[in-house]
C-alpha cells in the first residue's frame, strides 16, 4: 500500500508546521498550502475507499507496535464512508473560504487557516482511531482549534462565544477522561476493539458508570440537549466557513464518537431508548428556538442541532435501516448545511448585518447565492425531490417498522415547525419589500460558486437518483452494525 | 424511454427553458409555456392510453408509473384547465414583473398534478404531491410581496401537515402491507377501516386538506384569491381535485366490497364535513365584497359538494361527484378568468367600487352569464345535473335527509352570491371611473369562452362527461355504470330529456332577446348614477348610491352568531398561543456559560442517580 | 528508625484513601469553582484543579503497591509483574499538555473579554442568549 491511513494525521501536521516558514517564501502559501492538503486526503480517502472494497478493513499500526497495544488507526467502509465525506466537504469548505481573508477582520489568515485544517484534521483523526485515549486526543485537537476559531474575530461576542464554547468542552475532556480511566481500570485496554471484547466481563454497575460518563461527554461534542448551550453562540459567532465546517465536519465527528462507544463498546441495553429520547428532546427544543431567532446564522445553529438530533433518534432505533437512514441523513445534513452556511454568510457579509430582517429582498442583490440558500432551505426540510427526502424517508420507515407511531408524528411536527422558519427566511430574501441600496458590494467569488453549486449539484443529483449513494450508505451502516467482525478483524490484523 | 417520463420531461426542461427565455425576451415567455403545456397535453392524449403502466426502481423501492380509467379522467381536468389557463395567462401576465419565475412554477405545479395522478405507488405520488406543493406555494407568493408572513405561509402549513400525514399512511402500509402500489395495497385491504385505522384516516386527513374539507379550509380563501388569476383557476379548478382524486382512491376498498354498511361512521362523519364546508363556505362568500374572495369561497363550497358525492358510495353519488368535479374545473375556471379579466381592465374587483361593465366587456359578461348559471346549478346549464344527481343520491340511496337539507340550504344560498357577483360587476349604473374600460384581449376572452361553451353543452349532453366518468368509476371499484347521453332518468322512471329542455330555454331566450332589443332600441336612456333625485333631493357628489355597500345586510345580521365562529381566528390564536409557548422554552437557553455548565453537570448527576432505570 | 520505604508500606491502605481522596476532594473543588464563582479567572482555575484532580486519579490507578518504575533493566527482565502500569502515566503526561494548552487558551479568551466589557464576571457576559 503507497498510502495508509496515518497520511491522514502526518499531512496536516506536517503541513501545520511548514506554513509559518512557507508564508516567509510566498505570502499566498498559507492558503494555498492547506488546499493541497486536504485535497491530498480526498485523494487518501478514494484511494483507501479502494483498497478496502478489495481487500477488507485496514487496521493501521503506528511505530510498530501491534493492535491491543500500540494504537491504530482503522478505515472500515464505515469509517471510511465518514473520512470520505468529511475531508470532501473539507476540502470543499477550503476552497468556499478560499478568497475569505477580506472578511477576518484583524485576524491574521496563516492562523485561521492552520486551525481550520487542525480541526478538519482532528476531525478526521477521531473517525479512524481505534484507541479510545486517541480519540480524546483528537477530540481535544479539534476542541481546541474550534475554540479559538469561534474567538477569531477579537470581538466582544467572539470571545464570549469562545469562553463559553472553552467551558463547555472542558467539561467534556474531563468527563471523558474519567470515563477513559473506568473503562481502562476494568478492562487494562485502551484499544476499543479490545474494550469491547472484555465488556462483558465487566460488573454491570462499572460499566453503566463508564457509560455515563461517556454519554455526557459526548454529548456535549455531538450537541445533545441539555448540553448544547455552547453550540447557537459558538455556530454564531465563529467566521462562516467555521459555522459551516461546526455543522458538516465537527458534529458529524462528535455523533461518531458518540456513536462508536455506544456501538461498539458498549453491550447495556436501554441506552438506544436514552438516544432515542434524548435526539427528540434535543430536535424539539432546537427546532422551538429556532423558530423565533431574529439572528441568521443562530437559527441555522439551532437547525443544525435539531438535525442531530434526527440523527440521534435514528441511531436510537438501531435496527439496519434506521443506521442506514442516519448516516444517509448525516451527509444530507453536512452537505445542506454547509450549503446555507455559506449562502448565508454572504447575505451577512453583503448587509453587515446579522439579523434575518437585513434580508429583505436580498435576492435582487444577490440571485444566485438567494438560489442556493432557498435550494438548500428546501432540501434540508426534506422537500422531494432533493437530497433530505430521502433521509427523512427511510428515518421513517425504519421507525415504523418498530411501530413507533408516536415518534413519527413527533418528527414531522417538528418538521412542520422547521418549514415554518425556514420558509420565512426564504420568503424574506424573495418577497419582502427590498431596501433601497446600491446593488451587492461584495459578489460571490468564483471558487465560492464553485463550491457551493457543487453541493447544490449534491442535492439535486441524489434527490433524482439516491441511487449513486446509496451502497455506499448500506455498506457503511452494514459495517457499523457488525461489532464481532469489527473486534476480530482489529485483533487478528498483522503486519 | 417510457412516454410519460418524457412528458414530464418536456414539462421540466419547458419550465427552466421560459425562465431562462424570460431572461432573453420577456414577450416569449407565456407563448414558450402555452406551447410547453400544448404539446405534452397532445402527446399525452395521443400516446398515452389507459391501462399502460411502467414498473422501475429507485432507492430500492418498487415503483409504478401508469394510468387507470381514474387516473386519466383527473388527466383531462389538468390538461384541459392547464392548456387554457397559460393561453389567458400570456396577455394577463403581459408587463408584470418575473415572468420567467411565474410560468416556470406553473409548468412545475402542471408537472406536480400530472405526476399525482400517473404515480400507481405512494412514493411517487408522495413526491409529485410535494413537487405539486411547492410550485403552487412559490406561485401563491407571487402576488403578496409585502404580506408574505401569513398568506403563503399559512398555505404552506397546512399543506405541510397534511402531506405529513400522507407520508406517516405511507411508511406504515409499506410497514404492514410490505408493498408501494396503489392496487396492492388497495388489494391487501389496506384501507380497511378494521385494522390499523390510523391509515386511510391519515391519508383522508391528507387528501382532505388539499380539498379543503372542514376545518382545515382556512387556508384556501387566501390563497386562492392571493394568488394570480390565471394560476386560481388550476388552483381551485385542478389541484383542489387532487384531494378529491385521493379520496376517490382511499374509498376504492368501500366501492368495490358494495356494502352499504361499511365504512358507515367514517363516511357519515366525512360526509357532514363535507356539508358543513358547503354551508360555511357559501355564507362566507355572501358577506364578500371582493369578487375574488366571493369565488374563493365559492370554491370551497363546492369542493363540499363534491366530498359529500364521494362519501355517500353510491353510484349516483359518486357520478355526481366526478362530474361536479369537472363542471365546477369548468365554471370556476371561468368565473376566475372573468375576474382576472376585470381585474386586468379595471385594476380592481372590489365590487363595491365597480359596476356596470356589462356594455364596456360583454363578451366577459357573457361568460360570467353563463357560468354563474351553471354555478348556481340552474337548468339547462351544467350545473345542474351535477346536483340533481347529488340530491338524487343523498335521499333516494342514503336516506341522510338532514345532510340534504343542508346541501339544498347551501344551494340555494349561492344564489345570493351569483347574483351579487353578476351585479355588483357587470349590471347596474356605469360608473363616471370606468368610462374608459375596453372589453379584455382576445387570448383572453377565447378560454373563457371556451369554458363557457362546454358548460353549454356538458348541460345538453352531460352524456360526453358521463362515459369517462363512468369508466373512472368502474376503475375504483363500481360495476357496470349507467349512463345516458342527454336525459336524466329518476327512480320512478321518468326520464327528462336536457337536449329538448335546453333548447326550449335558448328559444325562450333568444326570442326575448329579439324582443326586447326591438323594443328597447327606441326607448332607452342613459342615465347616470346621480341623475336622479330622491324625496325631492339631489344626490350630493360624495354620495355613494351603489347596491353593493352593505347589499346583503340584513341577512348578514341575521346570521351574525355563524360569522363569529371564525375557523380563521381558532388556528390563528392556535399559531399564536404555541409560538408563545415555544418562546418559553427558548428561555432555557439564558446566555450564561455558567448556566449550561450547570445543566451539564446536573444532567450527569441525573443520569447516575437514574442509570438503573434508564439502562439496564 | 524505619525508612520511608516501610512506613510506607505499613500505612499504604492509609495513603491509598489519602491519595484517592485528595483526587476527588479537587475535583469537587474545581466543580465548586467551576459552578459557584462569578469570576472569570476562578472558574479557569477550578477547570484546572478539576484536571488536577483526574490526573491524580489516573496516576493512583496505574499504581501496584510495592511496584516498581516499568523500566526493563539487564537483572529485572521479569519485573513485569512488579512494575506500575506506564500507560495511565503516559496519558496523564499527554493530558497534562492539554489542559496546559487549553488553559492558556481560557487565559487569553478572560483577557479579551476583559477588554470588551470592562468585568471579569460571568454573569454579565450574556449577550448572547435564547
Amino acid at each position: 500500500m503507497v498510502i495508509t491511513p496515518v497520511h491522514y494525521i502526518v499531512a496536516p501536521l506536517i503541513a501545520a508546521f511548514a506554513i509559518p516558514l512557507l508564508t516567509k517564501i510566498h505570502k499566498d502559501a498559507a492558503r494555498i498550502v492547506p488546499g493541497i492538503v486536504l485535497f491530498y486526503n480526498v485523494v487518501i480517502s478514494f484511494f483507501l475507499m479502494n483498497h478496502i472494497a478489495e481487500h477488507g478493513m485496514i487496521s493501521e499500526t503506528l511505530a510498530g507496535w501491534e493492535a491491543p497495544w500500540g494504537i491504530n488507526l482503522v478505515v472500515t467502509p464505515f469509517t471510511g464512508f465518514l473520512a470520505t465525506m468529511v475531508s470532501i466537504l473539507g476540502f470543499i469548505i477550503w476552497l468556499y473560504g478560499y478568497r475569505f481573508k477580506r472578511t477576518l477582520k484583524g485576524g491574521e489568515v496563516k492562523f485561521y487557516e492552520i486551525l481550520q485544517m487542525m480541526m478538519i484534521a482532528g476531525s478526521i483523526g477521531i473517525i479512524i482511531t481505534g484507541d479510545i485515549f486517541n480519540m480524546f486526543v483528537f477530540i481535544e485537537i479539534v476542541g481546541i482549534s474550534a475554540f479559538s476559531l469561534t474567538a477569531f474575530y477579537r470581538s466582544r461576542d467572539g470571545a464570549e462565544a469562545g469562553f463559553k464554547y472553552l467551558l463547555i468542552g472542558g467539561f467534556a475532556s474531563a468527563f471523558l477522561l474519567l470515563g477513559i480511566l473506568i473503562i481502562y481500570t476494568q478492562t487494562g485496554t485502551l484499544n476499543m476493539a479490545q474494550i469491547a471484547e472484555r465488556m462483558p466481563e465487566v460488573p454491570q454497575q462499572m460499566k453503566i458508570i463508564a457509560l455515563v460518563f461517556f454519554l455526557v461527554a459526548l454529548g456535549i461534542e455531538a450537541e445533545m440537549f441539555p448540553l448544547n448551550g455552547w453550540a447557537p453562540d459558538a455556530y454564531s459567532q465563529a467566521p462562516s466557513p467555521t459555522s459551516a465546517t461546526f455543522a458538516a465536519v465537527v458534529s458529524v465527528a462528535g455523533v461518531y464518537a458518540l456513536i462508536r462507544v455506544v456501538f461498539t463498546m458498549f453491550d447495556v441495553e436501554g441506552v438506544n431508548n436514552y438516544l432515542m429520547v434524548m435526539g427528540f428532546v434535543t430536535m424539539l427544543i432546537a427546532e422551538i428556538a429556532a423558530i423565533s431567532q431574529k439572528n441568521l446564522k443562530r437559527m441555522l445553529a439551532y437547525s443544525s442541532i435539531g438535525q442531530v438530533g434526527l440523527i440521534l433518534i435514528s441511531f436510537g432505533i438501531g435496527s439496519n435501516l434506521a443506521v442506514f437512514g442516519a448516516l444517509f441523513l448525516m451527509l444530507n445534513h453536512s452537505v445542506i448545511k454547509s450549503l446555507l452556511f455559506m449562502a448565508g454568510s454572504y447575505f451577512i457579509y453583503n448587509t453587515d448585518d446579522k439579523r434575518i430582517t437585513a434580508l429583505n429582498g436580498i435576492h435582487k442583490k444577490l440571485p444566485i447565492v438567494s438560489f442556493f440558500f432557498a435550494l438548500g432551505s428546501l432540501a434540508i426540510i426534506g422537500f422531494p425531490p432533493f437530497s433530505g427526502f430521502w433521509s427523512k424517508f427511510y428515518i421513517l420507515i425504519s421507525a415504523a417498522n418498530e411501530k413507533y407511531i408516536f415518534l413519527i408524528i413527533g418528527i414531522l411536527l417538528v418538521t412542520i415547525i422547521e418549514l415554518t422558519y425556514y420558509l420565512r427566511v426564504v420568503g424574506r430574501i424573495y418577497f419582502a419589500k427590498e431596501e433601497e441600496g446600491e446593488p451587492a458590494s461584495h459578489r460571490p467569488s468564483i471558487n465560492a460558486l464553485v463550491a457551493m453549486s457543487s453541493l447544490a449539484l449534491f442535492i439535486i443529483v441524489i434527490g433524482v437518483y439516491p441511487d449513486l449513494i446509496m451502497p455506499h450508505i448500506q455498506n457503511a451502516a452494514d459495517a457499523l452494525l457488525d461489532k464481532t467482525n469489527y473486534i476480530q478483524q482489529i485483533l487478528s490484523v498483522k503486519n | 424511454m417510457e412516454i410519460i417520463a418524457i412528458i414530464l420531461l418536456i414539462l421540466l426542461v419547458g419550465s427552466i427553458l421560459s425562465f431562462l427565455i424570460n431572461r432573453v425576451n420577456k414577450n416569449f415567455t407565456g407563448v414558450t409555456a402555452f406551447l410547453v403545456a400544448l404539446a405534452s397535453g397532445v402527446v399525452f392524449f395521443t400516446k398515452v392510453q389507459s391501462g399502460y403502466q411502467f414498473n422501475f426502481q429507485l432507492a430500492g423501492l418498487d415503483l409504478q408509473w401508469g394510468l387507470t380509467d381514474y387516473s386519466y379522467y383527473f388527466a383531462y381536468i389538468i390538461f384541459g384547465l392547464s392548456v387554457l389557463a397559460l393561453l389567458y395567462s400570456i396577455k394577463y401576465m403581459e408587463g408584470k414583473a418575473r415572468l420567467g419565475y411565474y410560468y416556470a412554477s406553473f409548468l412545475m405545479t402542471i408537472l406536480g398534478m400530472l405526476g399525482v395522478v400517473v404515480s400507481q405507488d405512494f412514493v411517487s405520488l408522495f413526491i409529485f404531491w410535494e413537487i405539486m406543493t411547492w410550485a403552487s406555494f412559490l406561485l401563491v407568493i407571487y402576488n403578496s410581496y409585502y404580506k408574505i408572513k401569513t398568506k403563503g405561509i399559512k398555505y404552506m402549513i397546512f399543506s405541510a401537515i397534511g402531506a405529513y400525514a400522507m407520508l406517516t399512511a405511507i411508511v406504515f402500509i409499506r410497514v404492514h402491507y410490505d408493498t408501494l402500489l396503489i392496487s396492492e395495497a388497495i388489494a391487501k385491504g389496506a384501507f380497511n377501516f378494521e385494522q390499523y385505522i390510523y391509515i386511510p384516516i391519515f391519508l383522508l386527513l391528507g387528501f382532505g386538506i388539499k380539498a379543503a374539507v372542514m376545518p382545515f379550509h382556512v387556508w384556501a380563501p387566501s390563497a386562492y384569491s392571493k394568488s394570480p388569476m390565471p394560476f386560481t383557476t388550476i388552483f381551485s379548478g385542478a389541484m383542489s381535485k387532487m384531494g378529491i382524486f385521493g379520496i376517490g382512491l382511499v374509498f376504492t376498498t368501500f366501492y368495490l366490497s358494495n356494502d352499504p354498511e361499511n365504512f358507515y361512521w367514517v363516511r357519515t362523519i366525512l360526509g357532514w364535513l363535507g356539508g358543513i364546508t358547503a354551508v360555511m363556505g357559501t355564507i362566507y362568500a355572501l358577506i364578500q365584497t371582493d369578487a375574488k374572495k366571493l369565488l374563493a369561497y365559492s370554491s370551497v363550497a363546492q369542493l363540499g359538494y363534491i366530498v359529500v358525492g364521494l362519501s355517500t358510495g353510491t353510484e349516483l353519488g359518486v357520478m355526481a361527484a366526478l362530474y361536479l368535479a369537472v363542471i365546477h374545473a369548468v365554471f370556476k375556471g371561468a368565473l376566475f378568468m372573468v375576474a382576472g379579466a376585470v381585474e386586468k381592465q379595471v385594476g380592481t374587483t372590489d365590487m363595491t367600487k365597480i359596476s356596470g361593465l356589462i356594455r364596456k366587456m360583454p363578451w366577459t359578461f357573457f361568460v360570467a352569464l353563463v357560468s354563474i348559471i351553471a354555478l348556481a346549478g340552474v337548468p339547462p346549464l351544467g350545473g345542474f345535473v351535477g346536483k340533481w344527481l347529488l340530491y338524487e343520491a343523498l335521499i333516494t340511496e342514503s336516506n341522510n335527509y338532514i345532510l340534504v337539507v343542508v346541501v339544498f340550504f347551501s344551494s340555494t344560498a349561492a344564489f345570493m352570491y351569483s347574483y351579487r357577483f353578476l351585479f355588483g360587476l357587470f349590471l347596474g349604473q356605469e360608473e363616471k371611473e370606468t368610462e374608459h374600460i375596453k372589453e379584455a384581449p382576445v387570448t383572453m376572452i377565447i378560454p373563457m369562452v371556451i369554458l363557457a361553451v362546454i358548460a353549454m353543452i356538458a348541460g345538453s349532453y352531460p352524456g360526453l362527461i358521463f362515459e369517462p366518468a363512468a369508466k373512472a368509476m368502474e376503475a375504483i371499484g363500481f360495476q357496470n355504470v349507467s349512463w345516458q347521453m342527454s336525459s336524466l332518468t329518476n327512480i320512478w322512471g321518468d326520464t327528462t330529456d336536457l337536449f329538448l329542455i335546453s333548447m326550449m330555454i335558448f328559444a325562450v331566450f333568444i326570442i326575448a332577446f329579439i324582443f326586447l332589443t326591438l323594443k328597447g332600441l327606441k326607448k332607452t336612456r342613459y342615465v347616470g348614477t346621480k341623475d336622479i333625485s330622491t324625496s325631492g333631493e339631489l344626490p350630493k357628489e360624495w354620495e355613494n348610491l351603489t347596491f353593493q355597500i352593505d347589499f346583503f345586510k340584513p341577512f348578514e345580521r341575521a346570521a351574525a352568531p355563524l360569522y363569529s365562529m371564525n375557523m380563521n381566528k381558532i388556528w390563528k390564536n392556535l399559531g399564536k398561543n404555541l409560538e408563545a409557548f415555544f418562546g418559553f422554552f427558548r428561555k432555557l437557553y439564558t446566555g450564561n456559560g455558567q448556566t449550561y455548565a450547570l445543566f451539564v453537570v446536573i444532567f450527569l448527576v441525573v443520569l447516575l442517580l437514574f442509570k438503573d432505570v434508564i439502562f439496564s | 528508625m524505619m525508612d520511608f520505604q516501610t512506613l510506607f508500606e505499613q500505612n499504604i491502605e492509609i495513603i491509598t484513601i489519602a491519595v484517592y481522596g485528595t483526587a476527588i476532594a479537587l475535583i469537587v473543588i474545581g466543580l465548586y469553582a467551576v459552578l459557584m464563582k462569578k469570576h472569570l479567572v476562578k472558574i479557569v482555575i477550578g477547570l484546572s484543579i478539576m484536571d488536577a484532580g483526574i490526573h491524580l486519579l489516573f496516576v493512583a490507578v496505574g499504581y501496584i503497591s510495592g511496584g516498581t518504575a516499568p523500566i526493563f533493566s539487564p537483572g529485572s527482565e521479569n519485573a513485569a509483574t512488579t512494575m506500575v502500569d506506564p500507560v495511565p502515566q503516559a496519558l496523564v503526561l499527554t493530558a497534562i499538555v492539554i489542559g496546559f494548552a487549553v488553559t492558556a487558551l481560557a487565559l487569553s479568551l478572560v483577557i479579551r473579554l476583559y477588554k470588551h466589557h470592562h468585568t471579569a464576571n460571568i454573569d454579565q457576559l450574556n449577550s448572547l442568549k435564547w
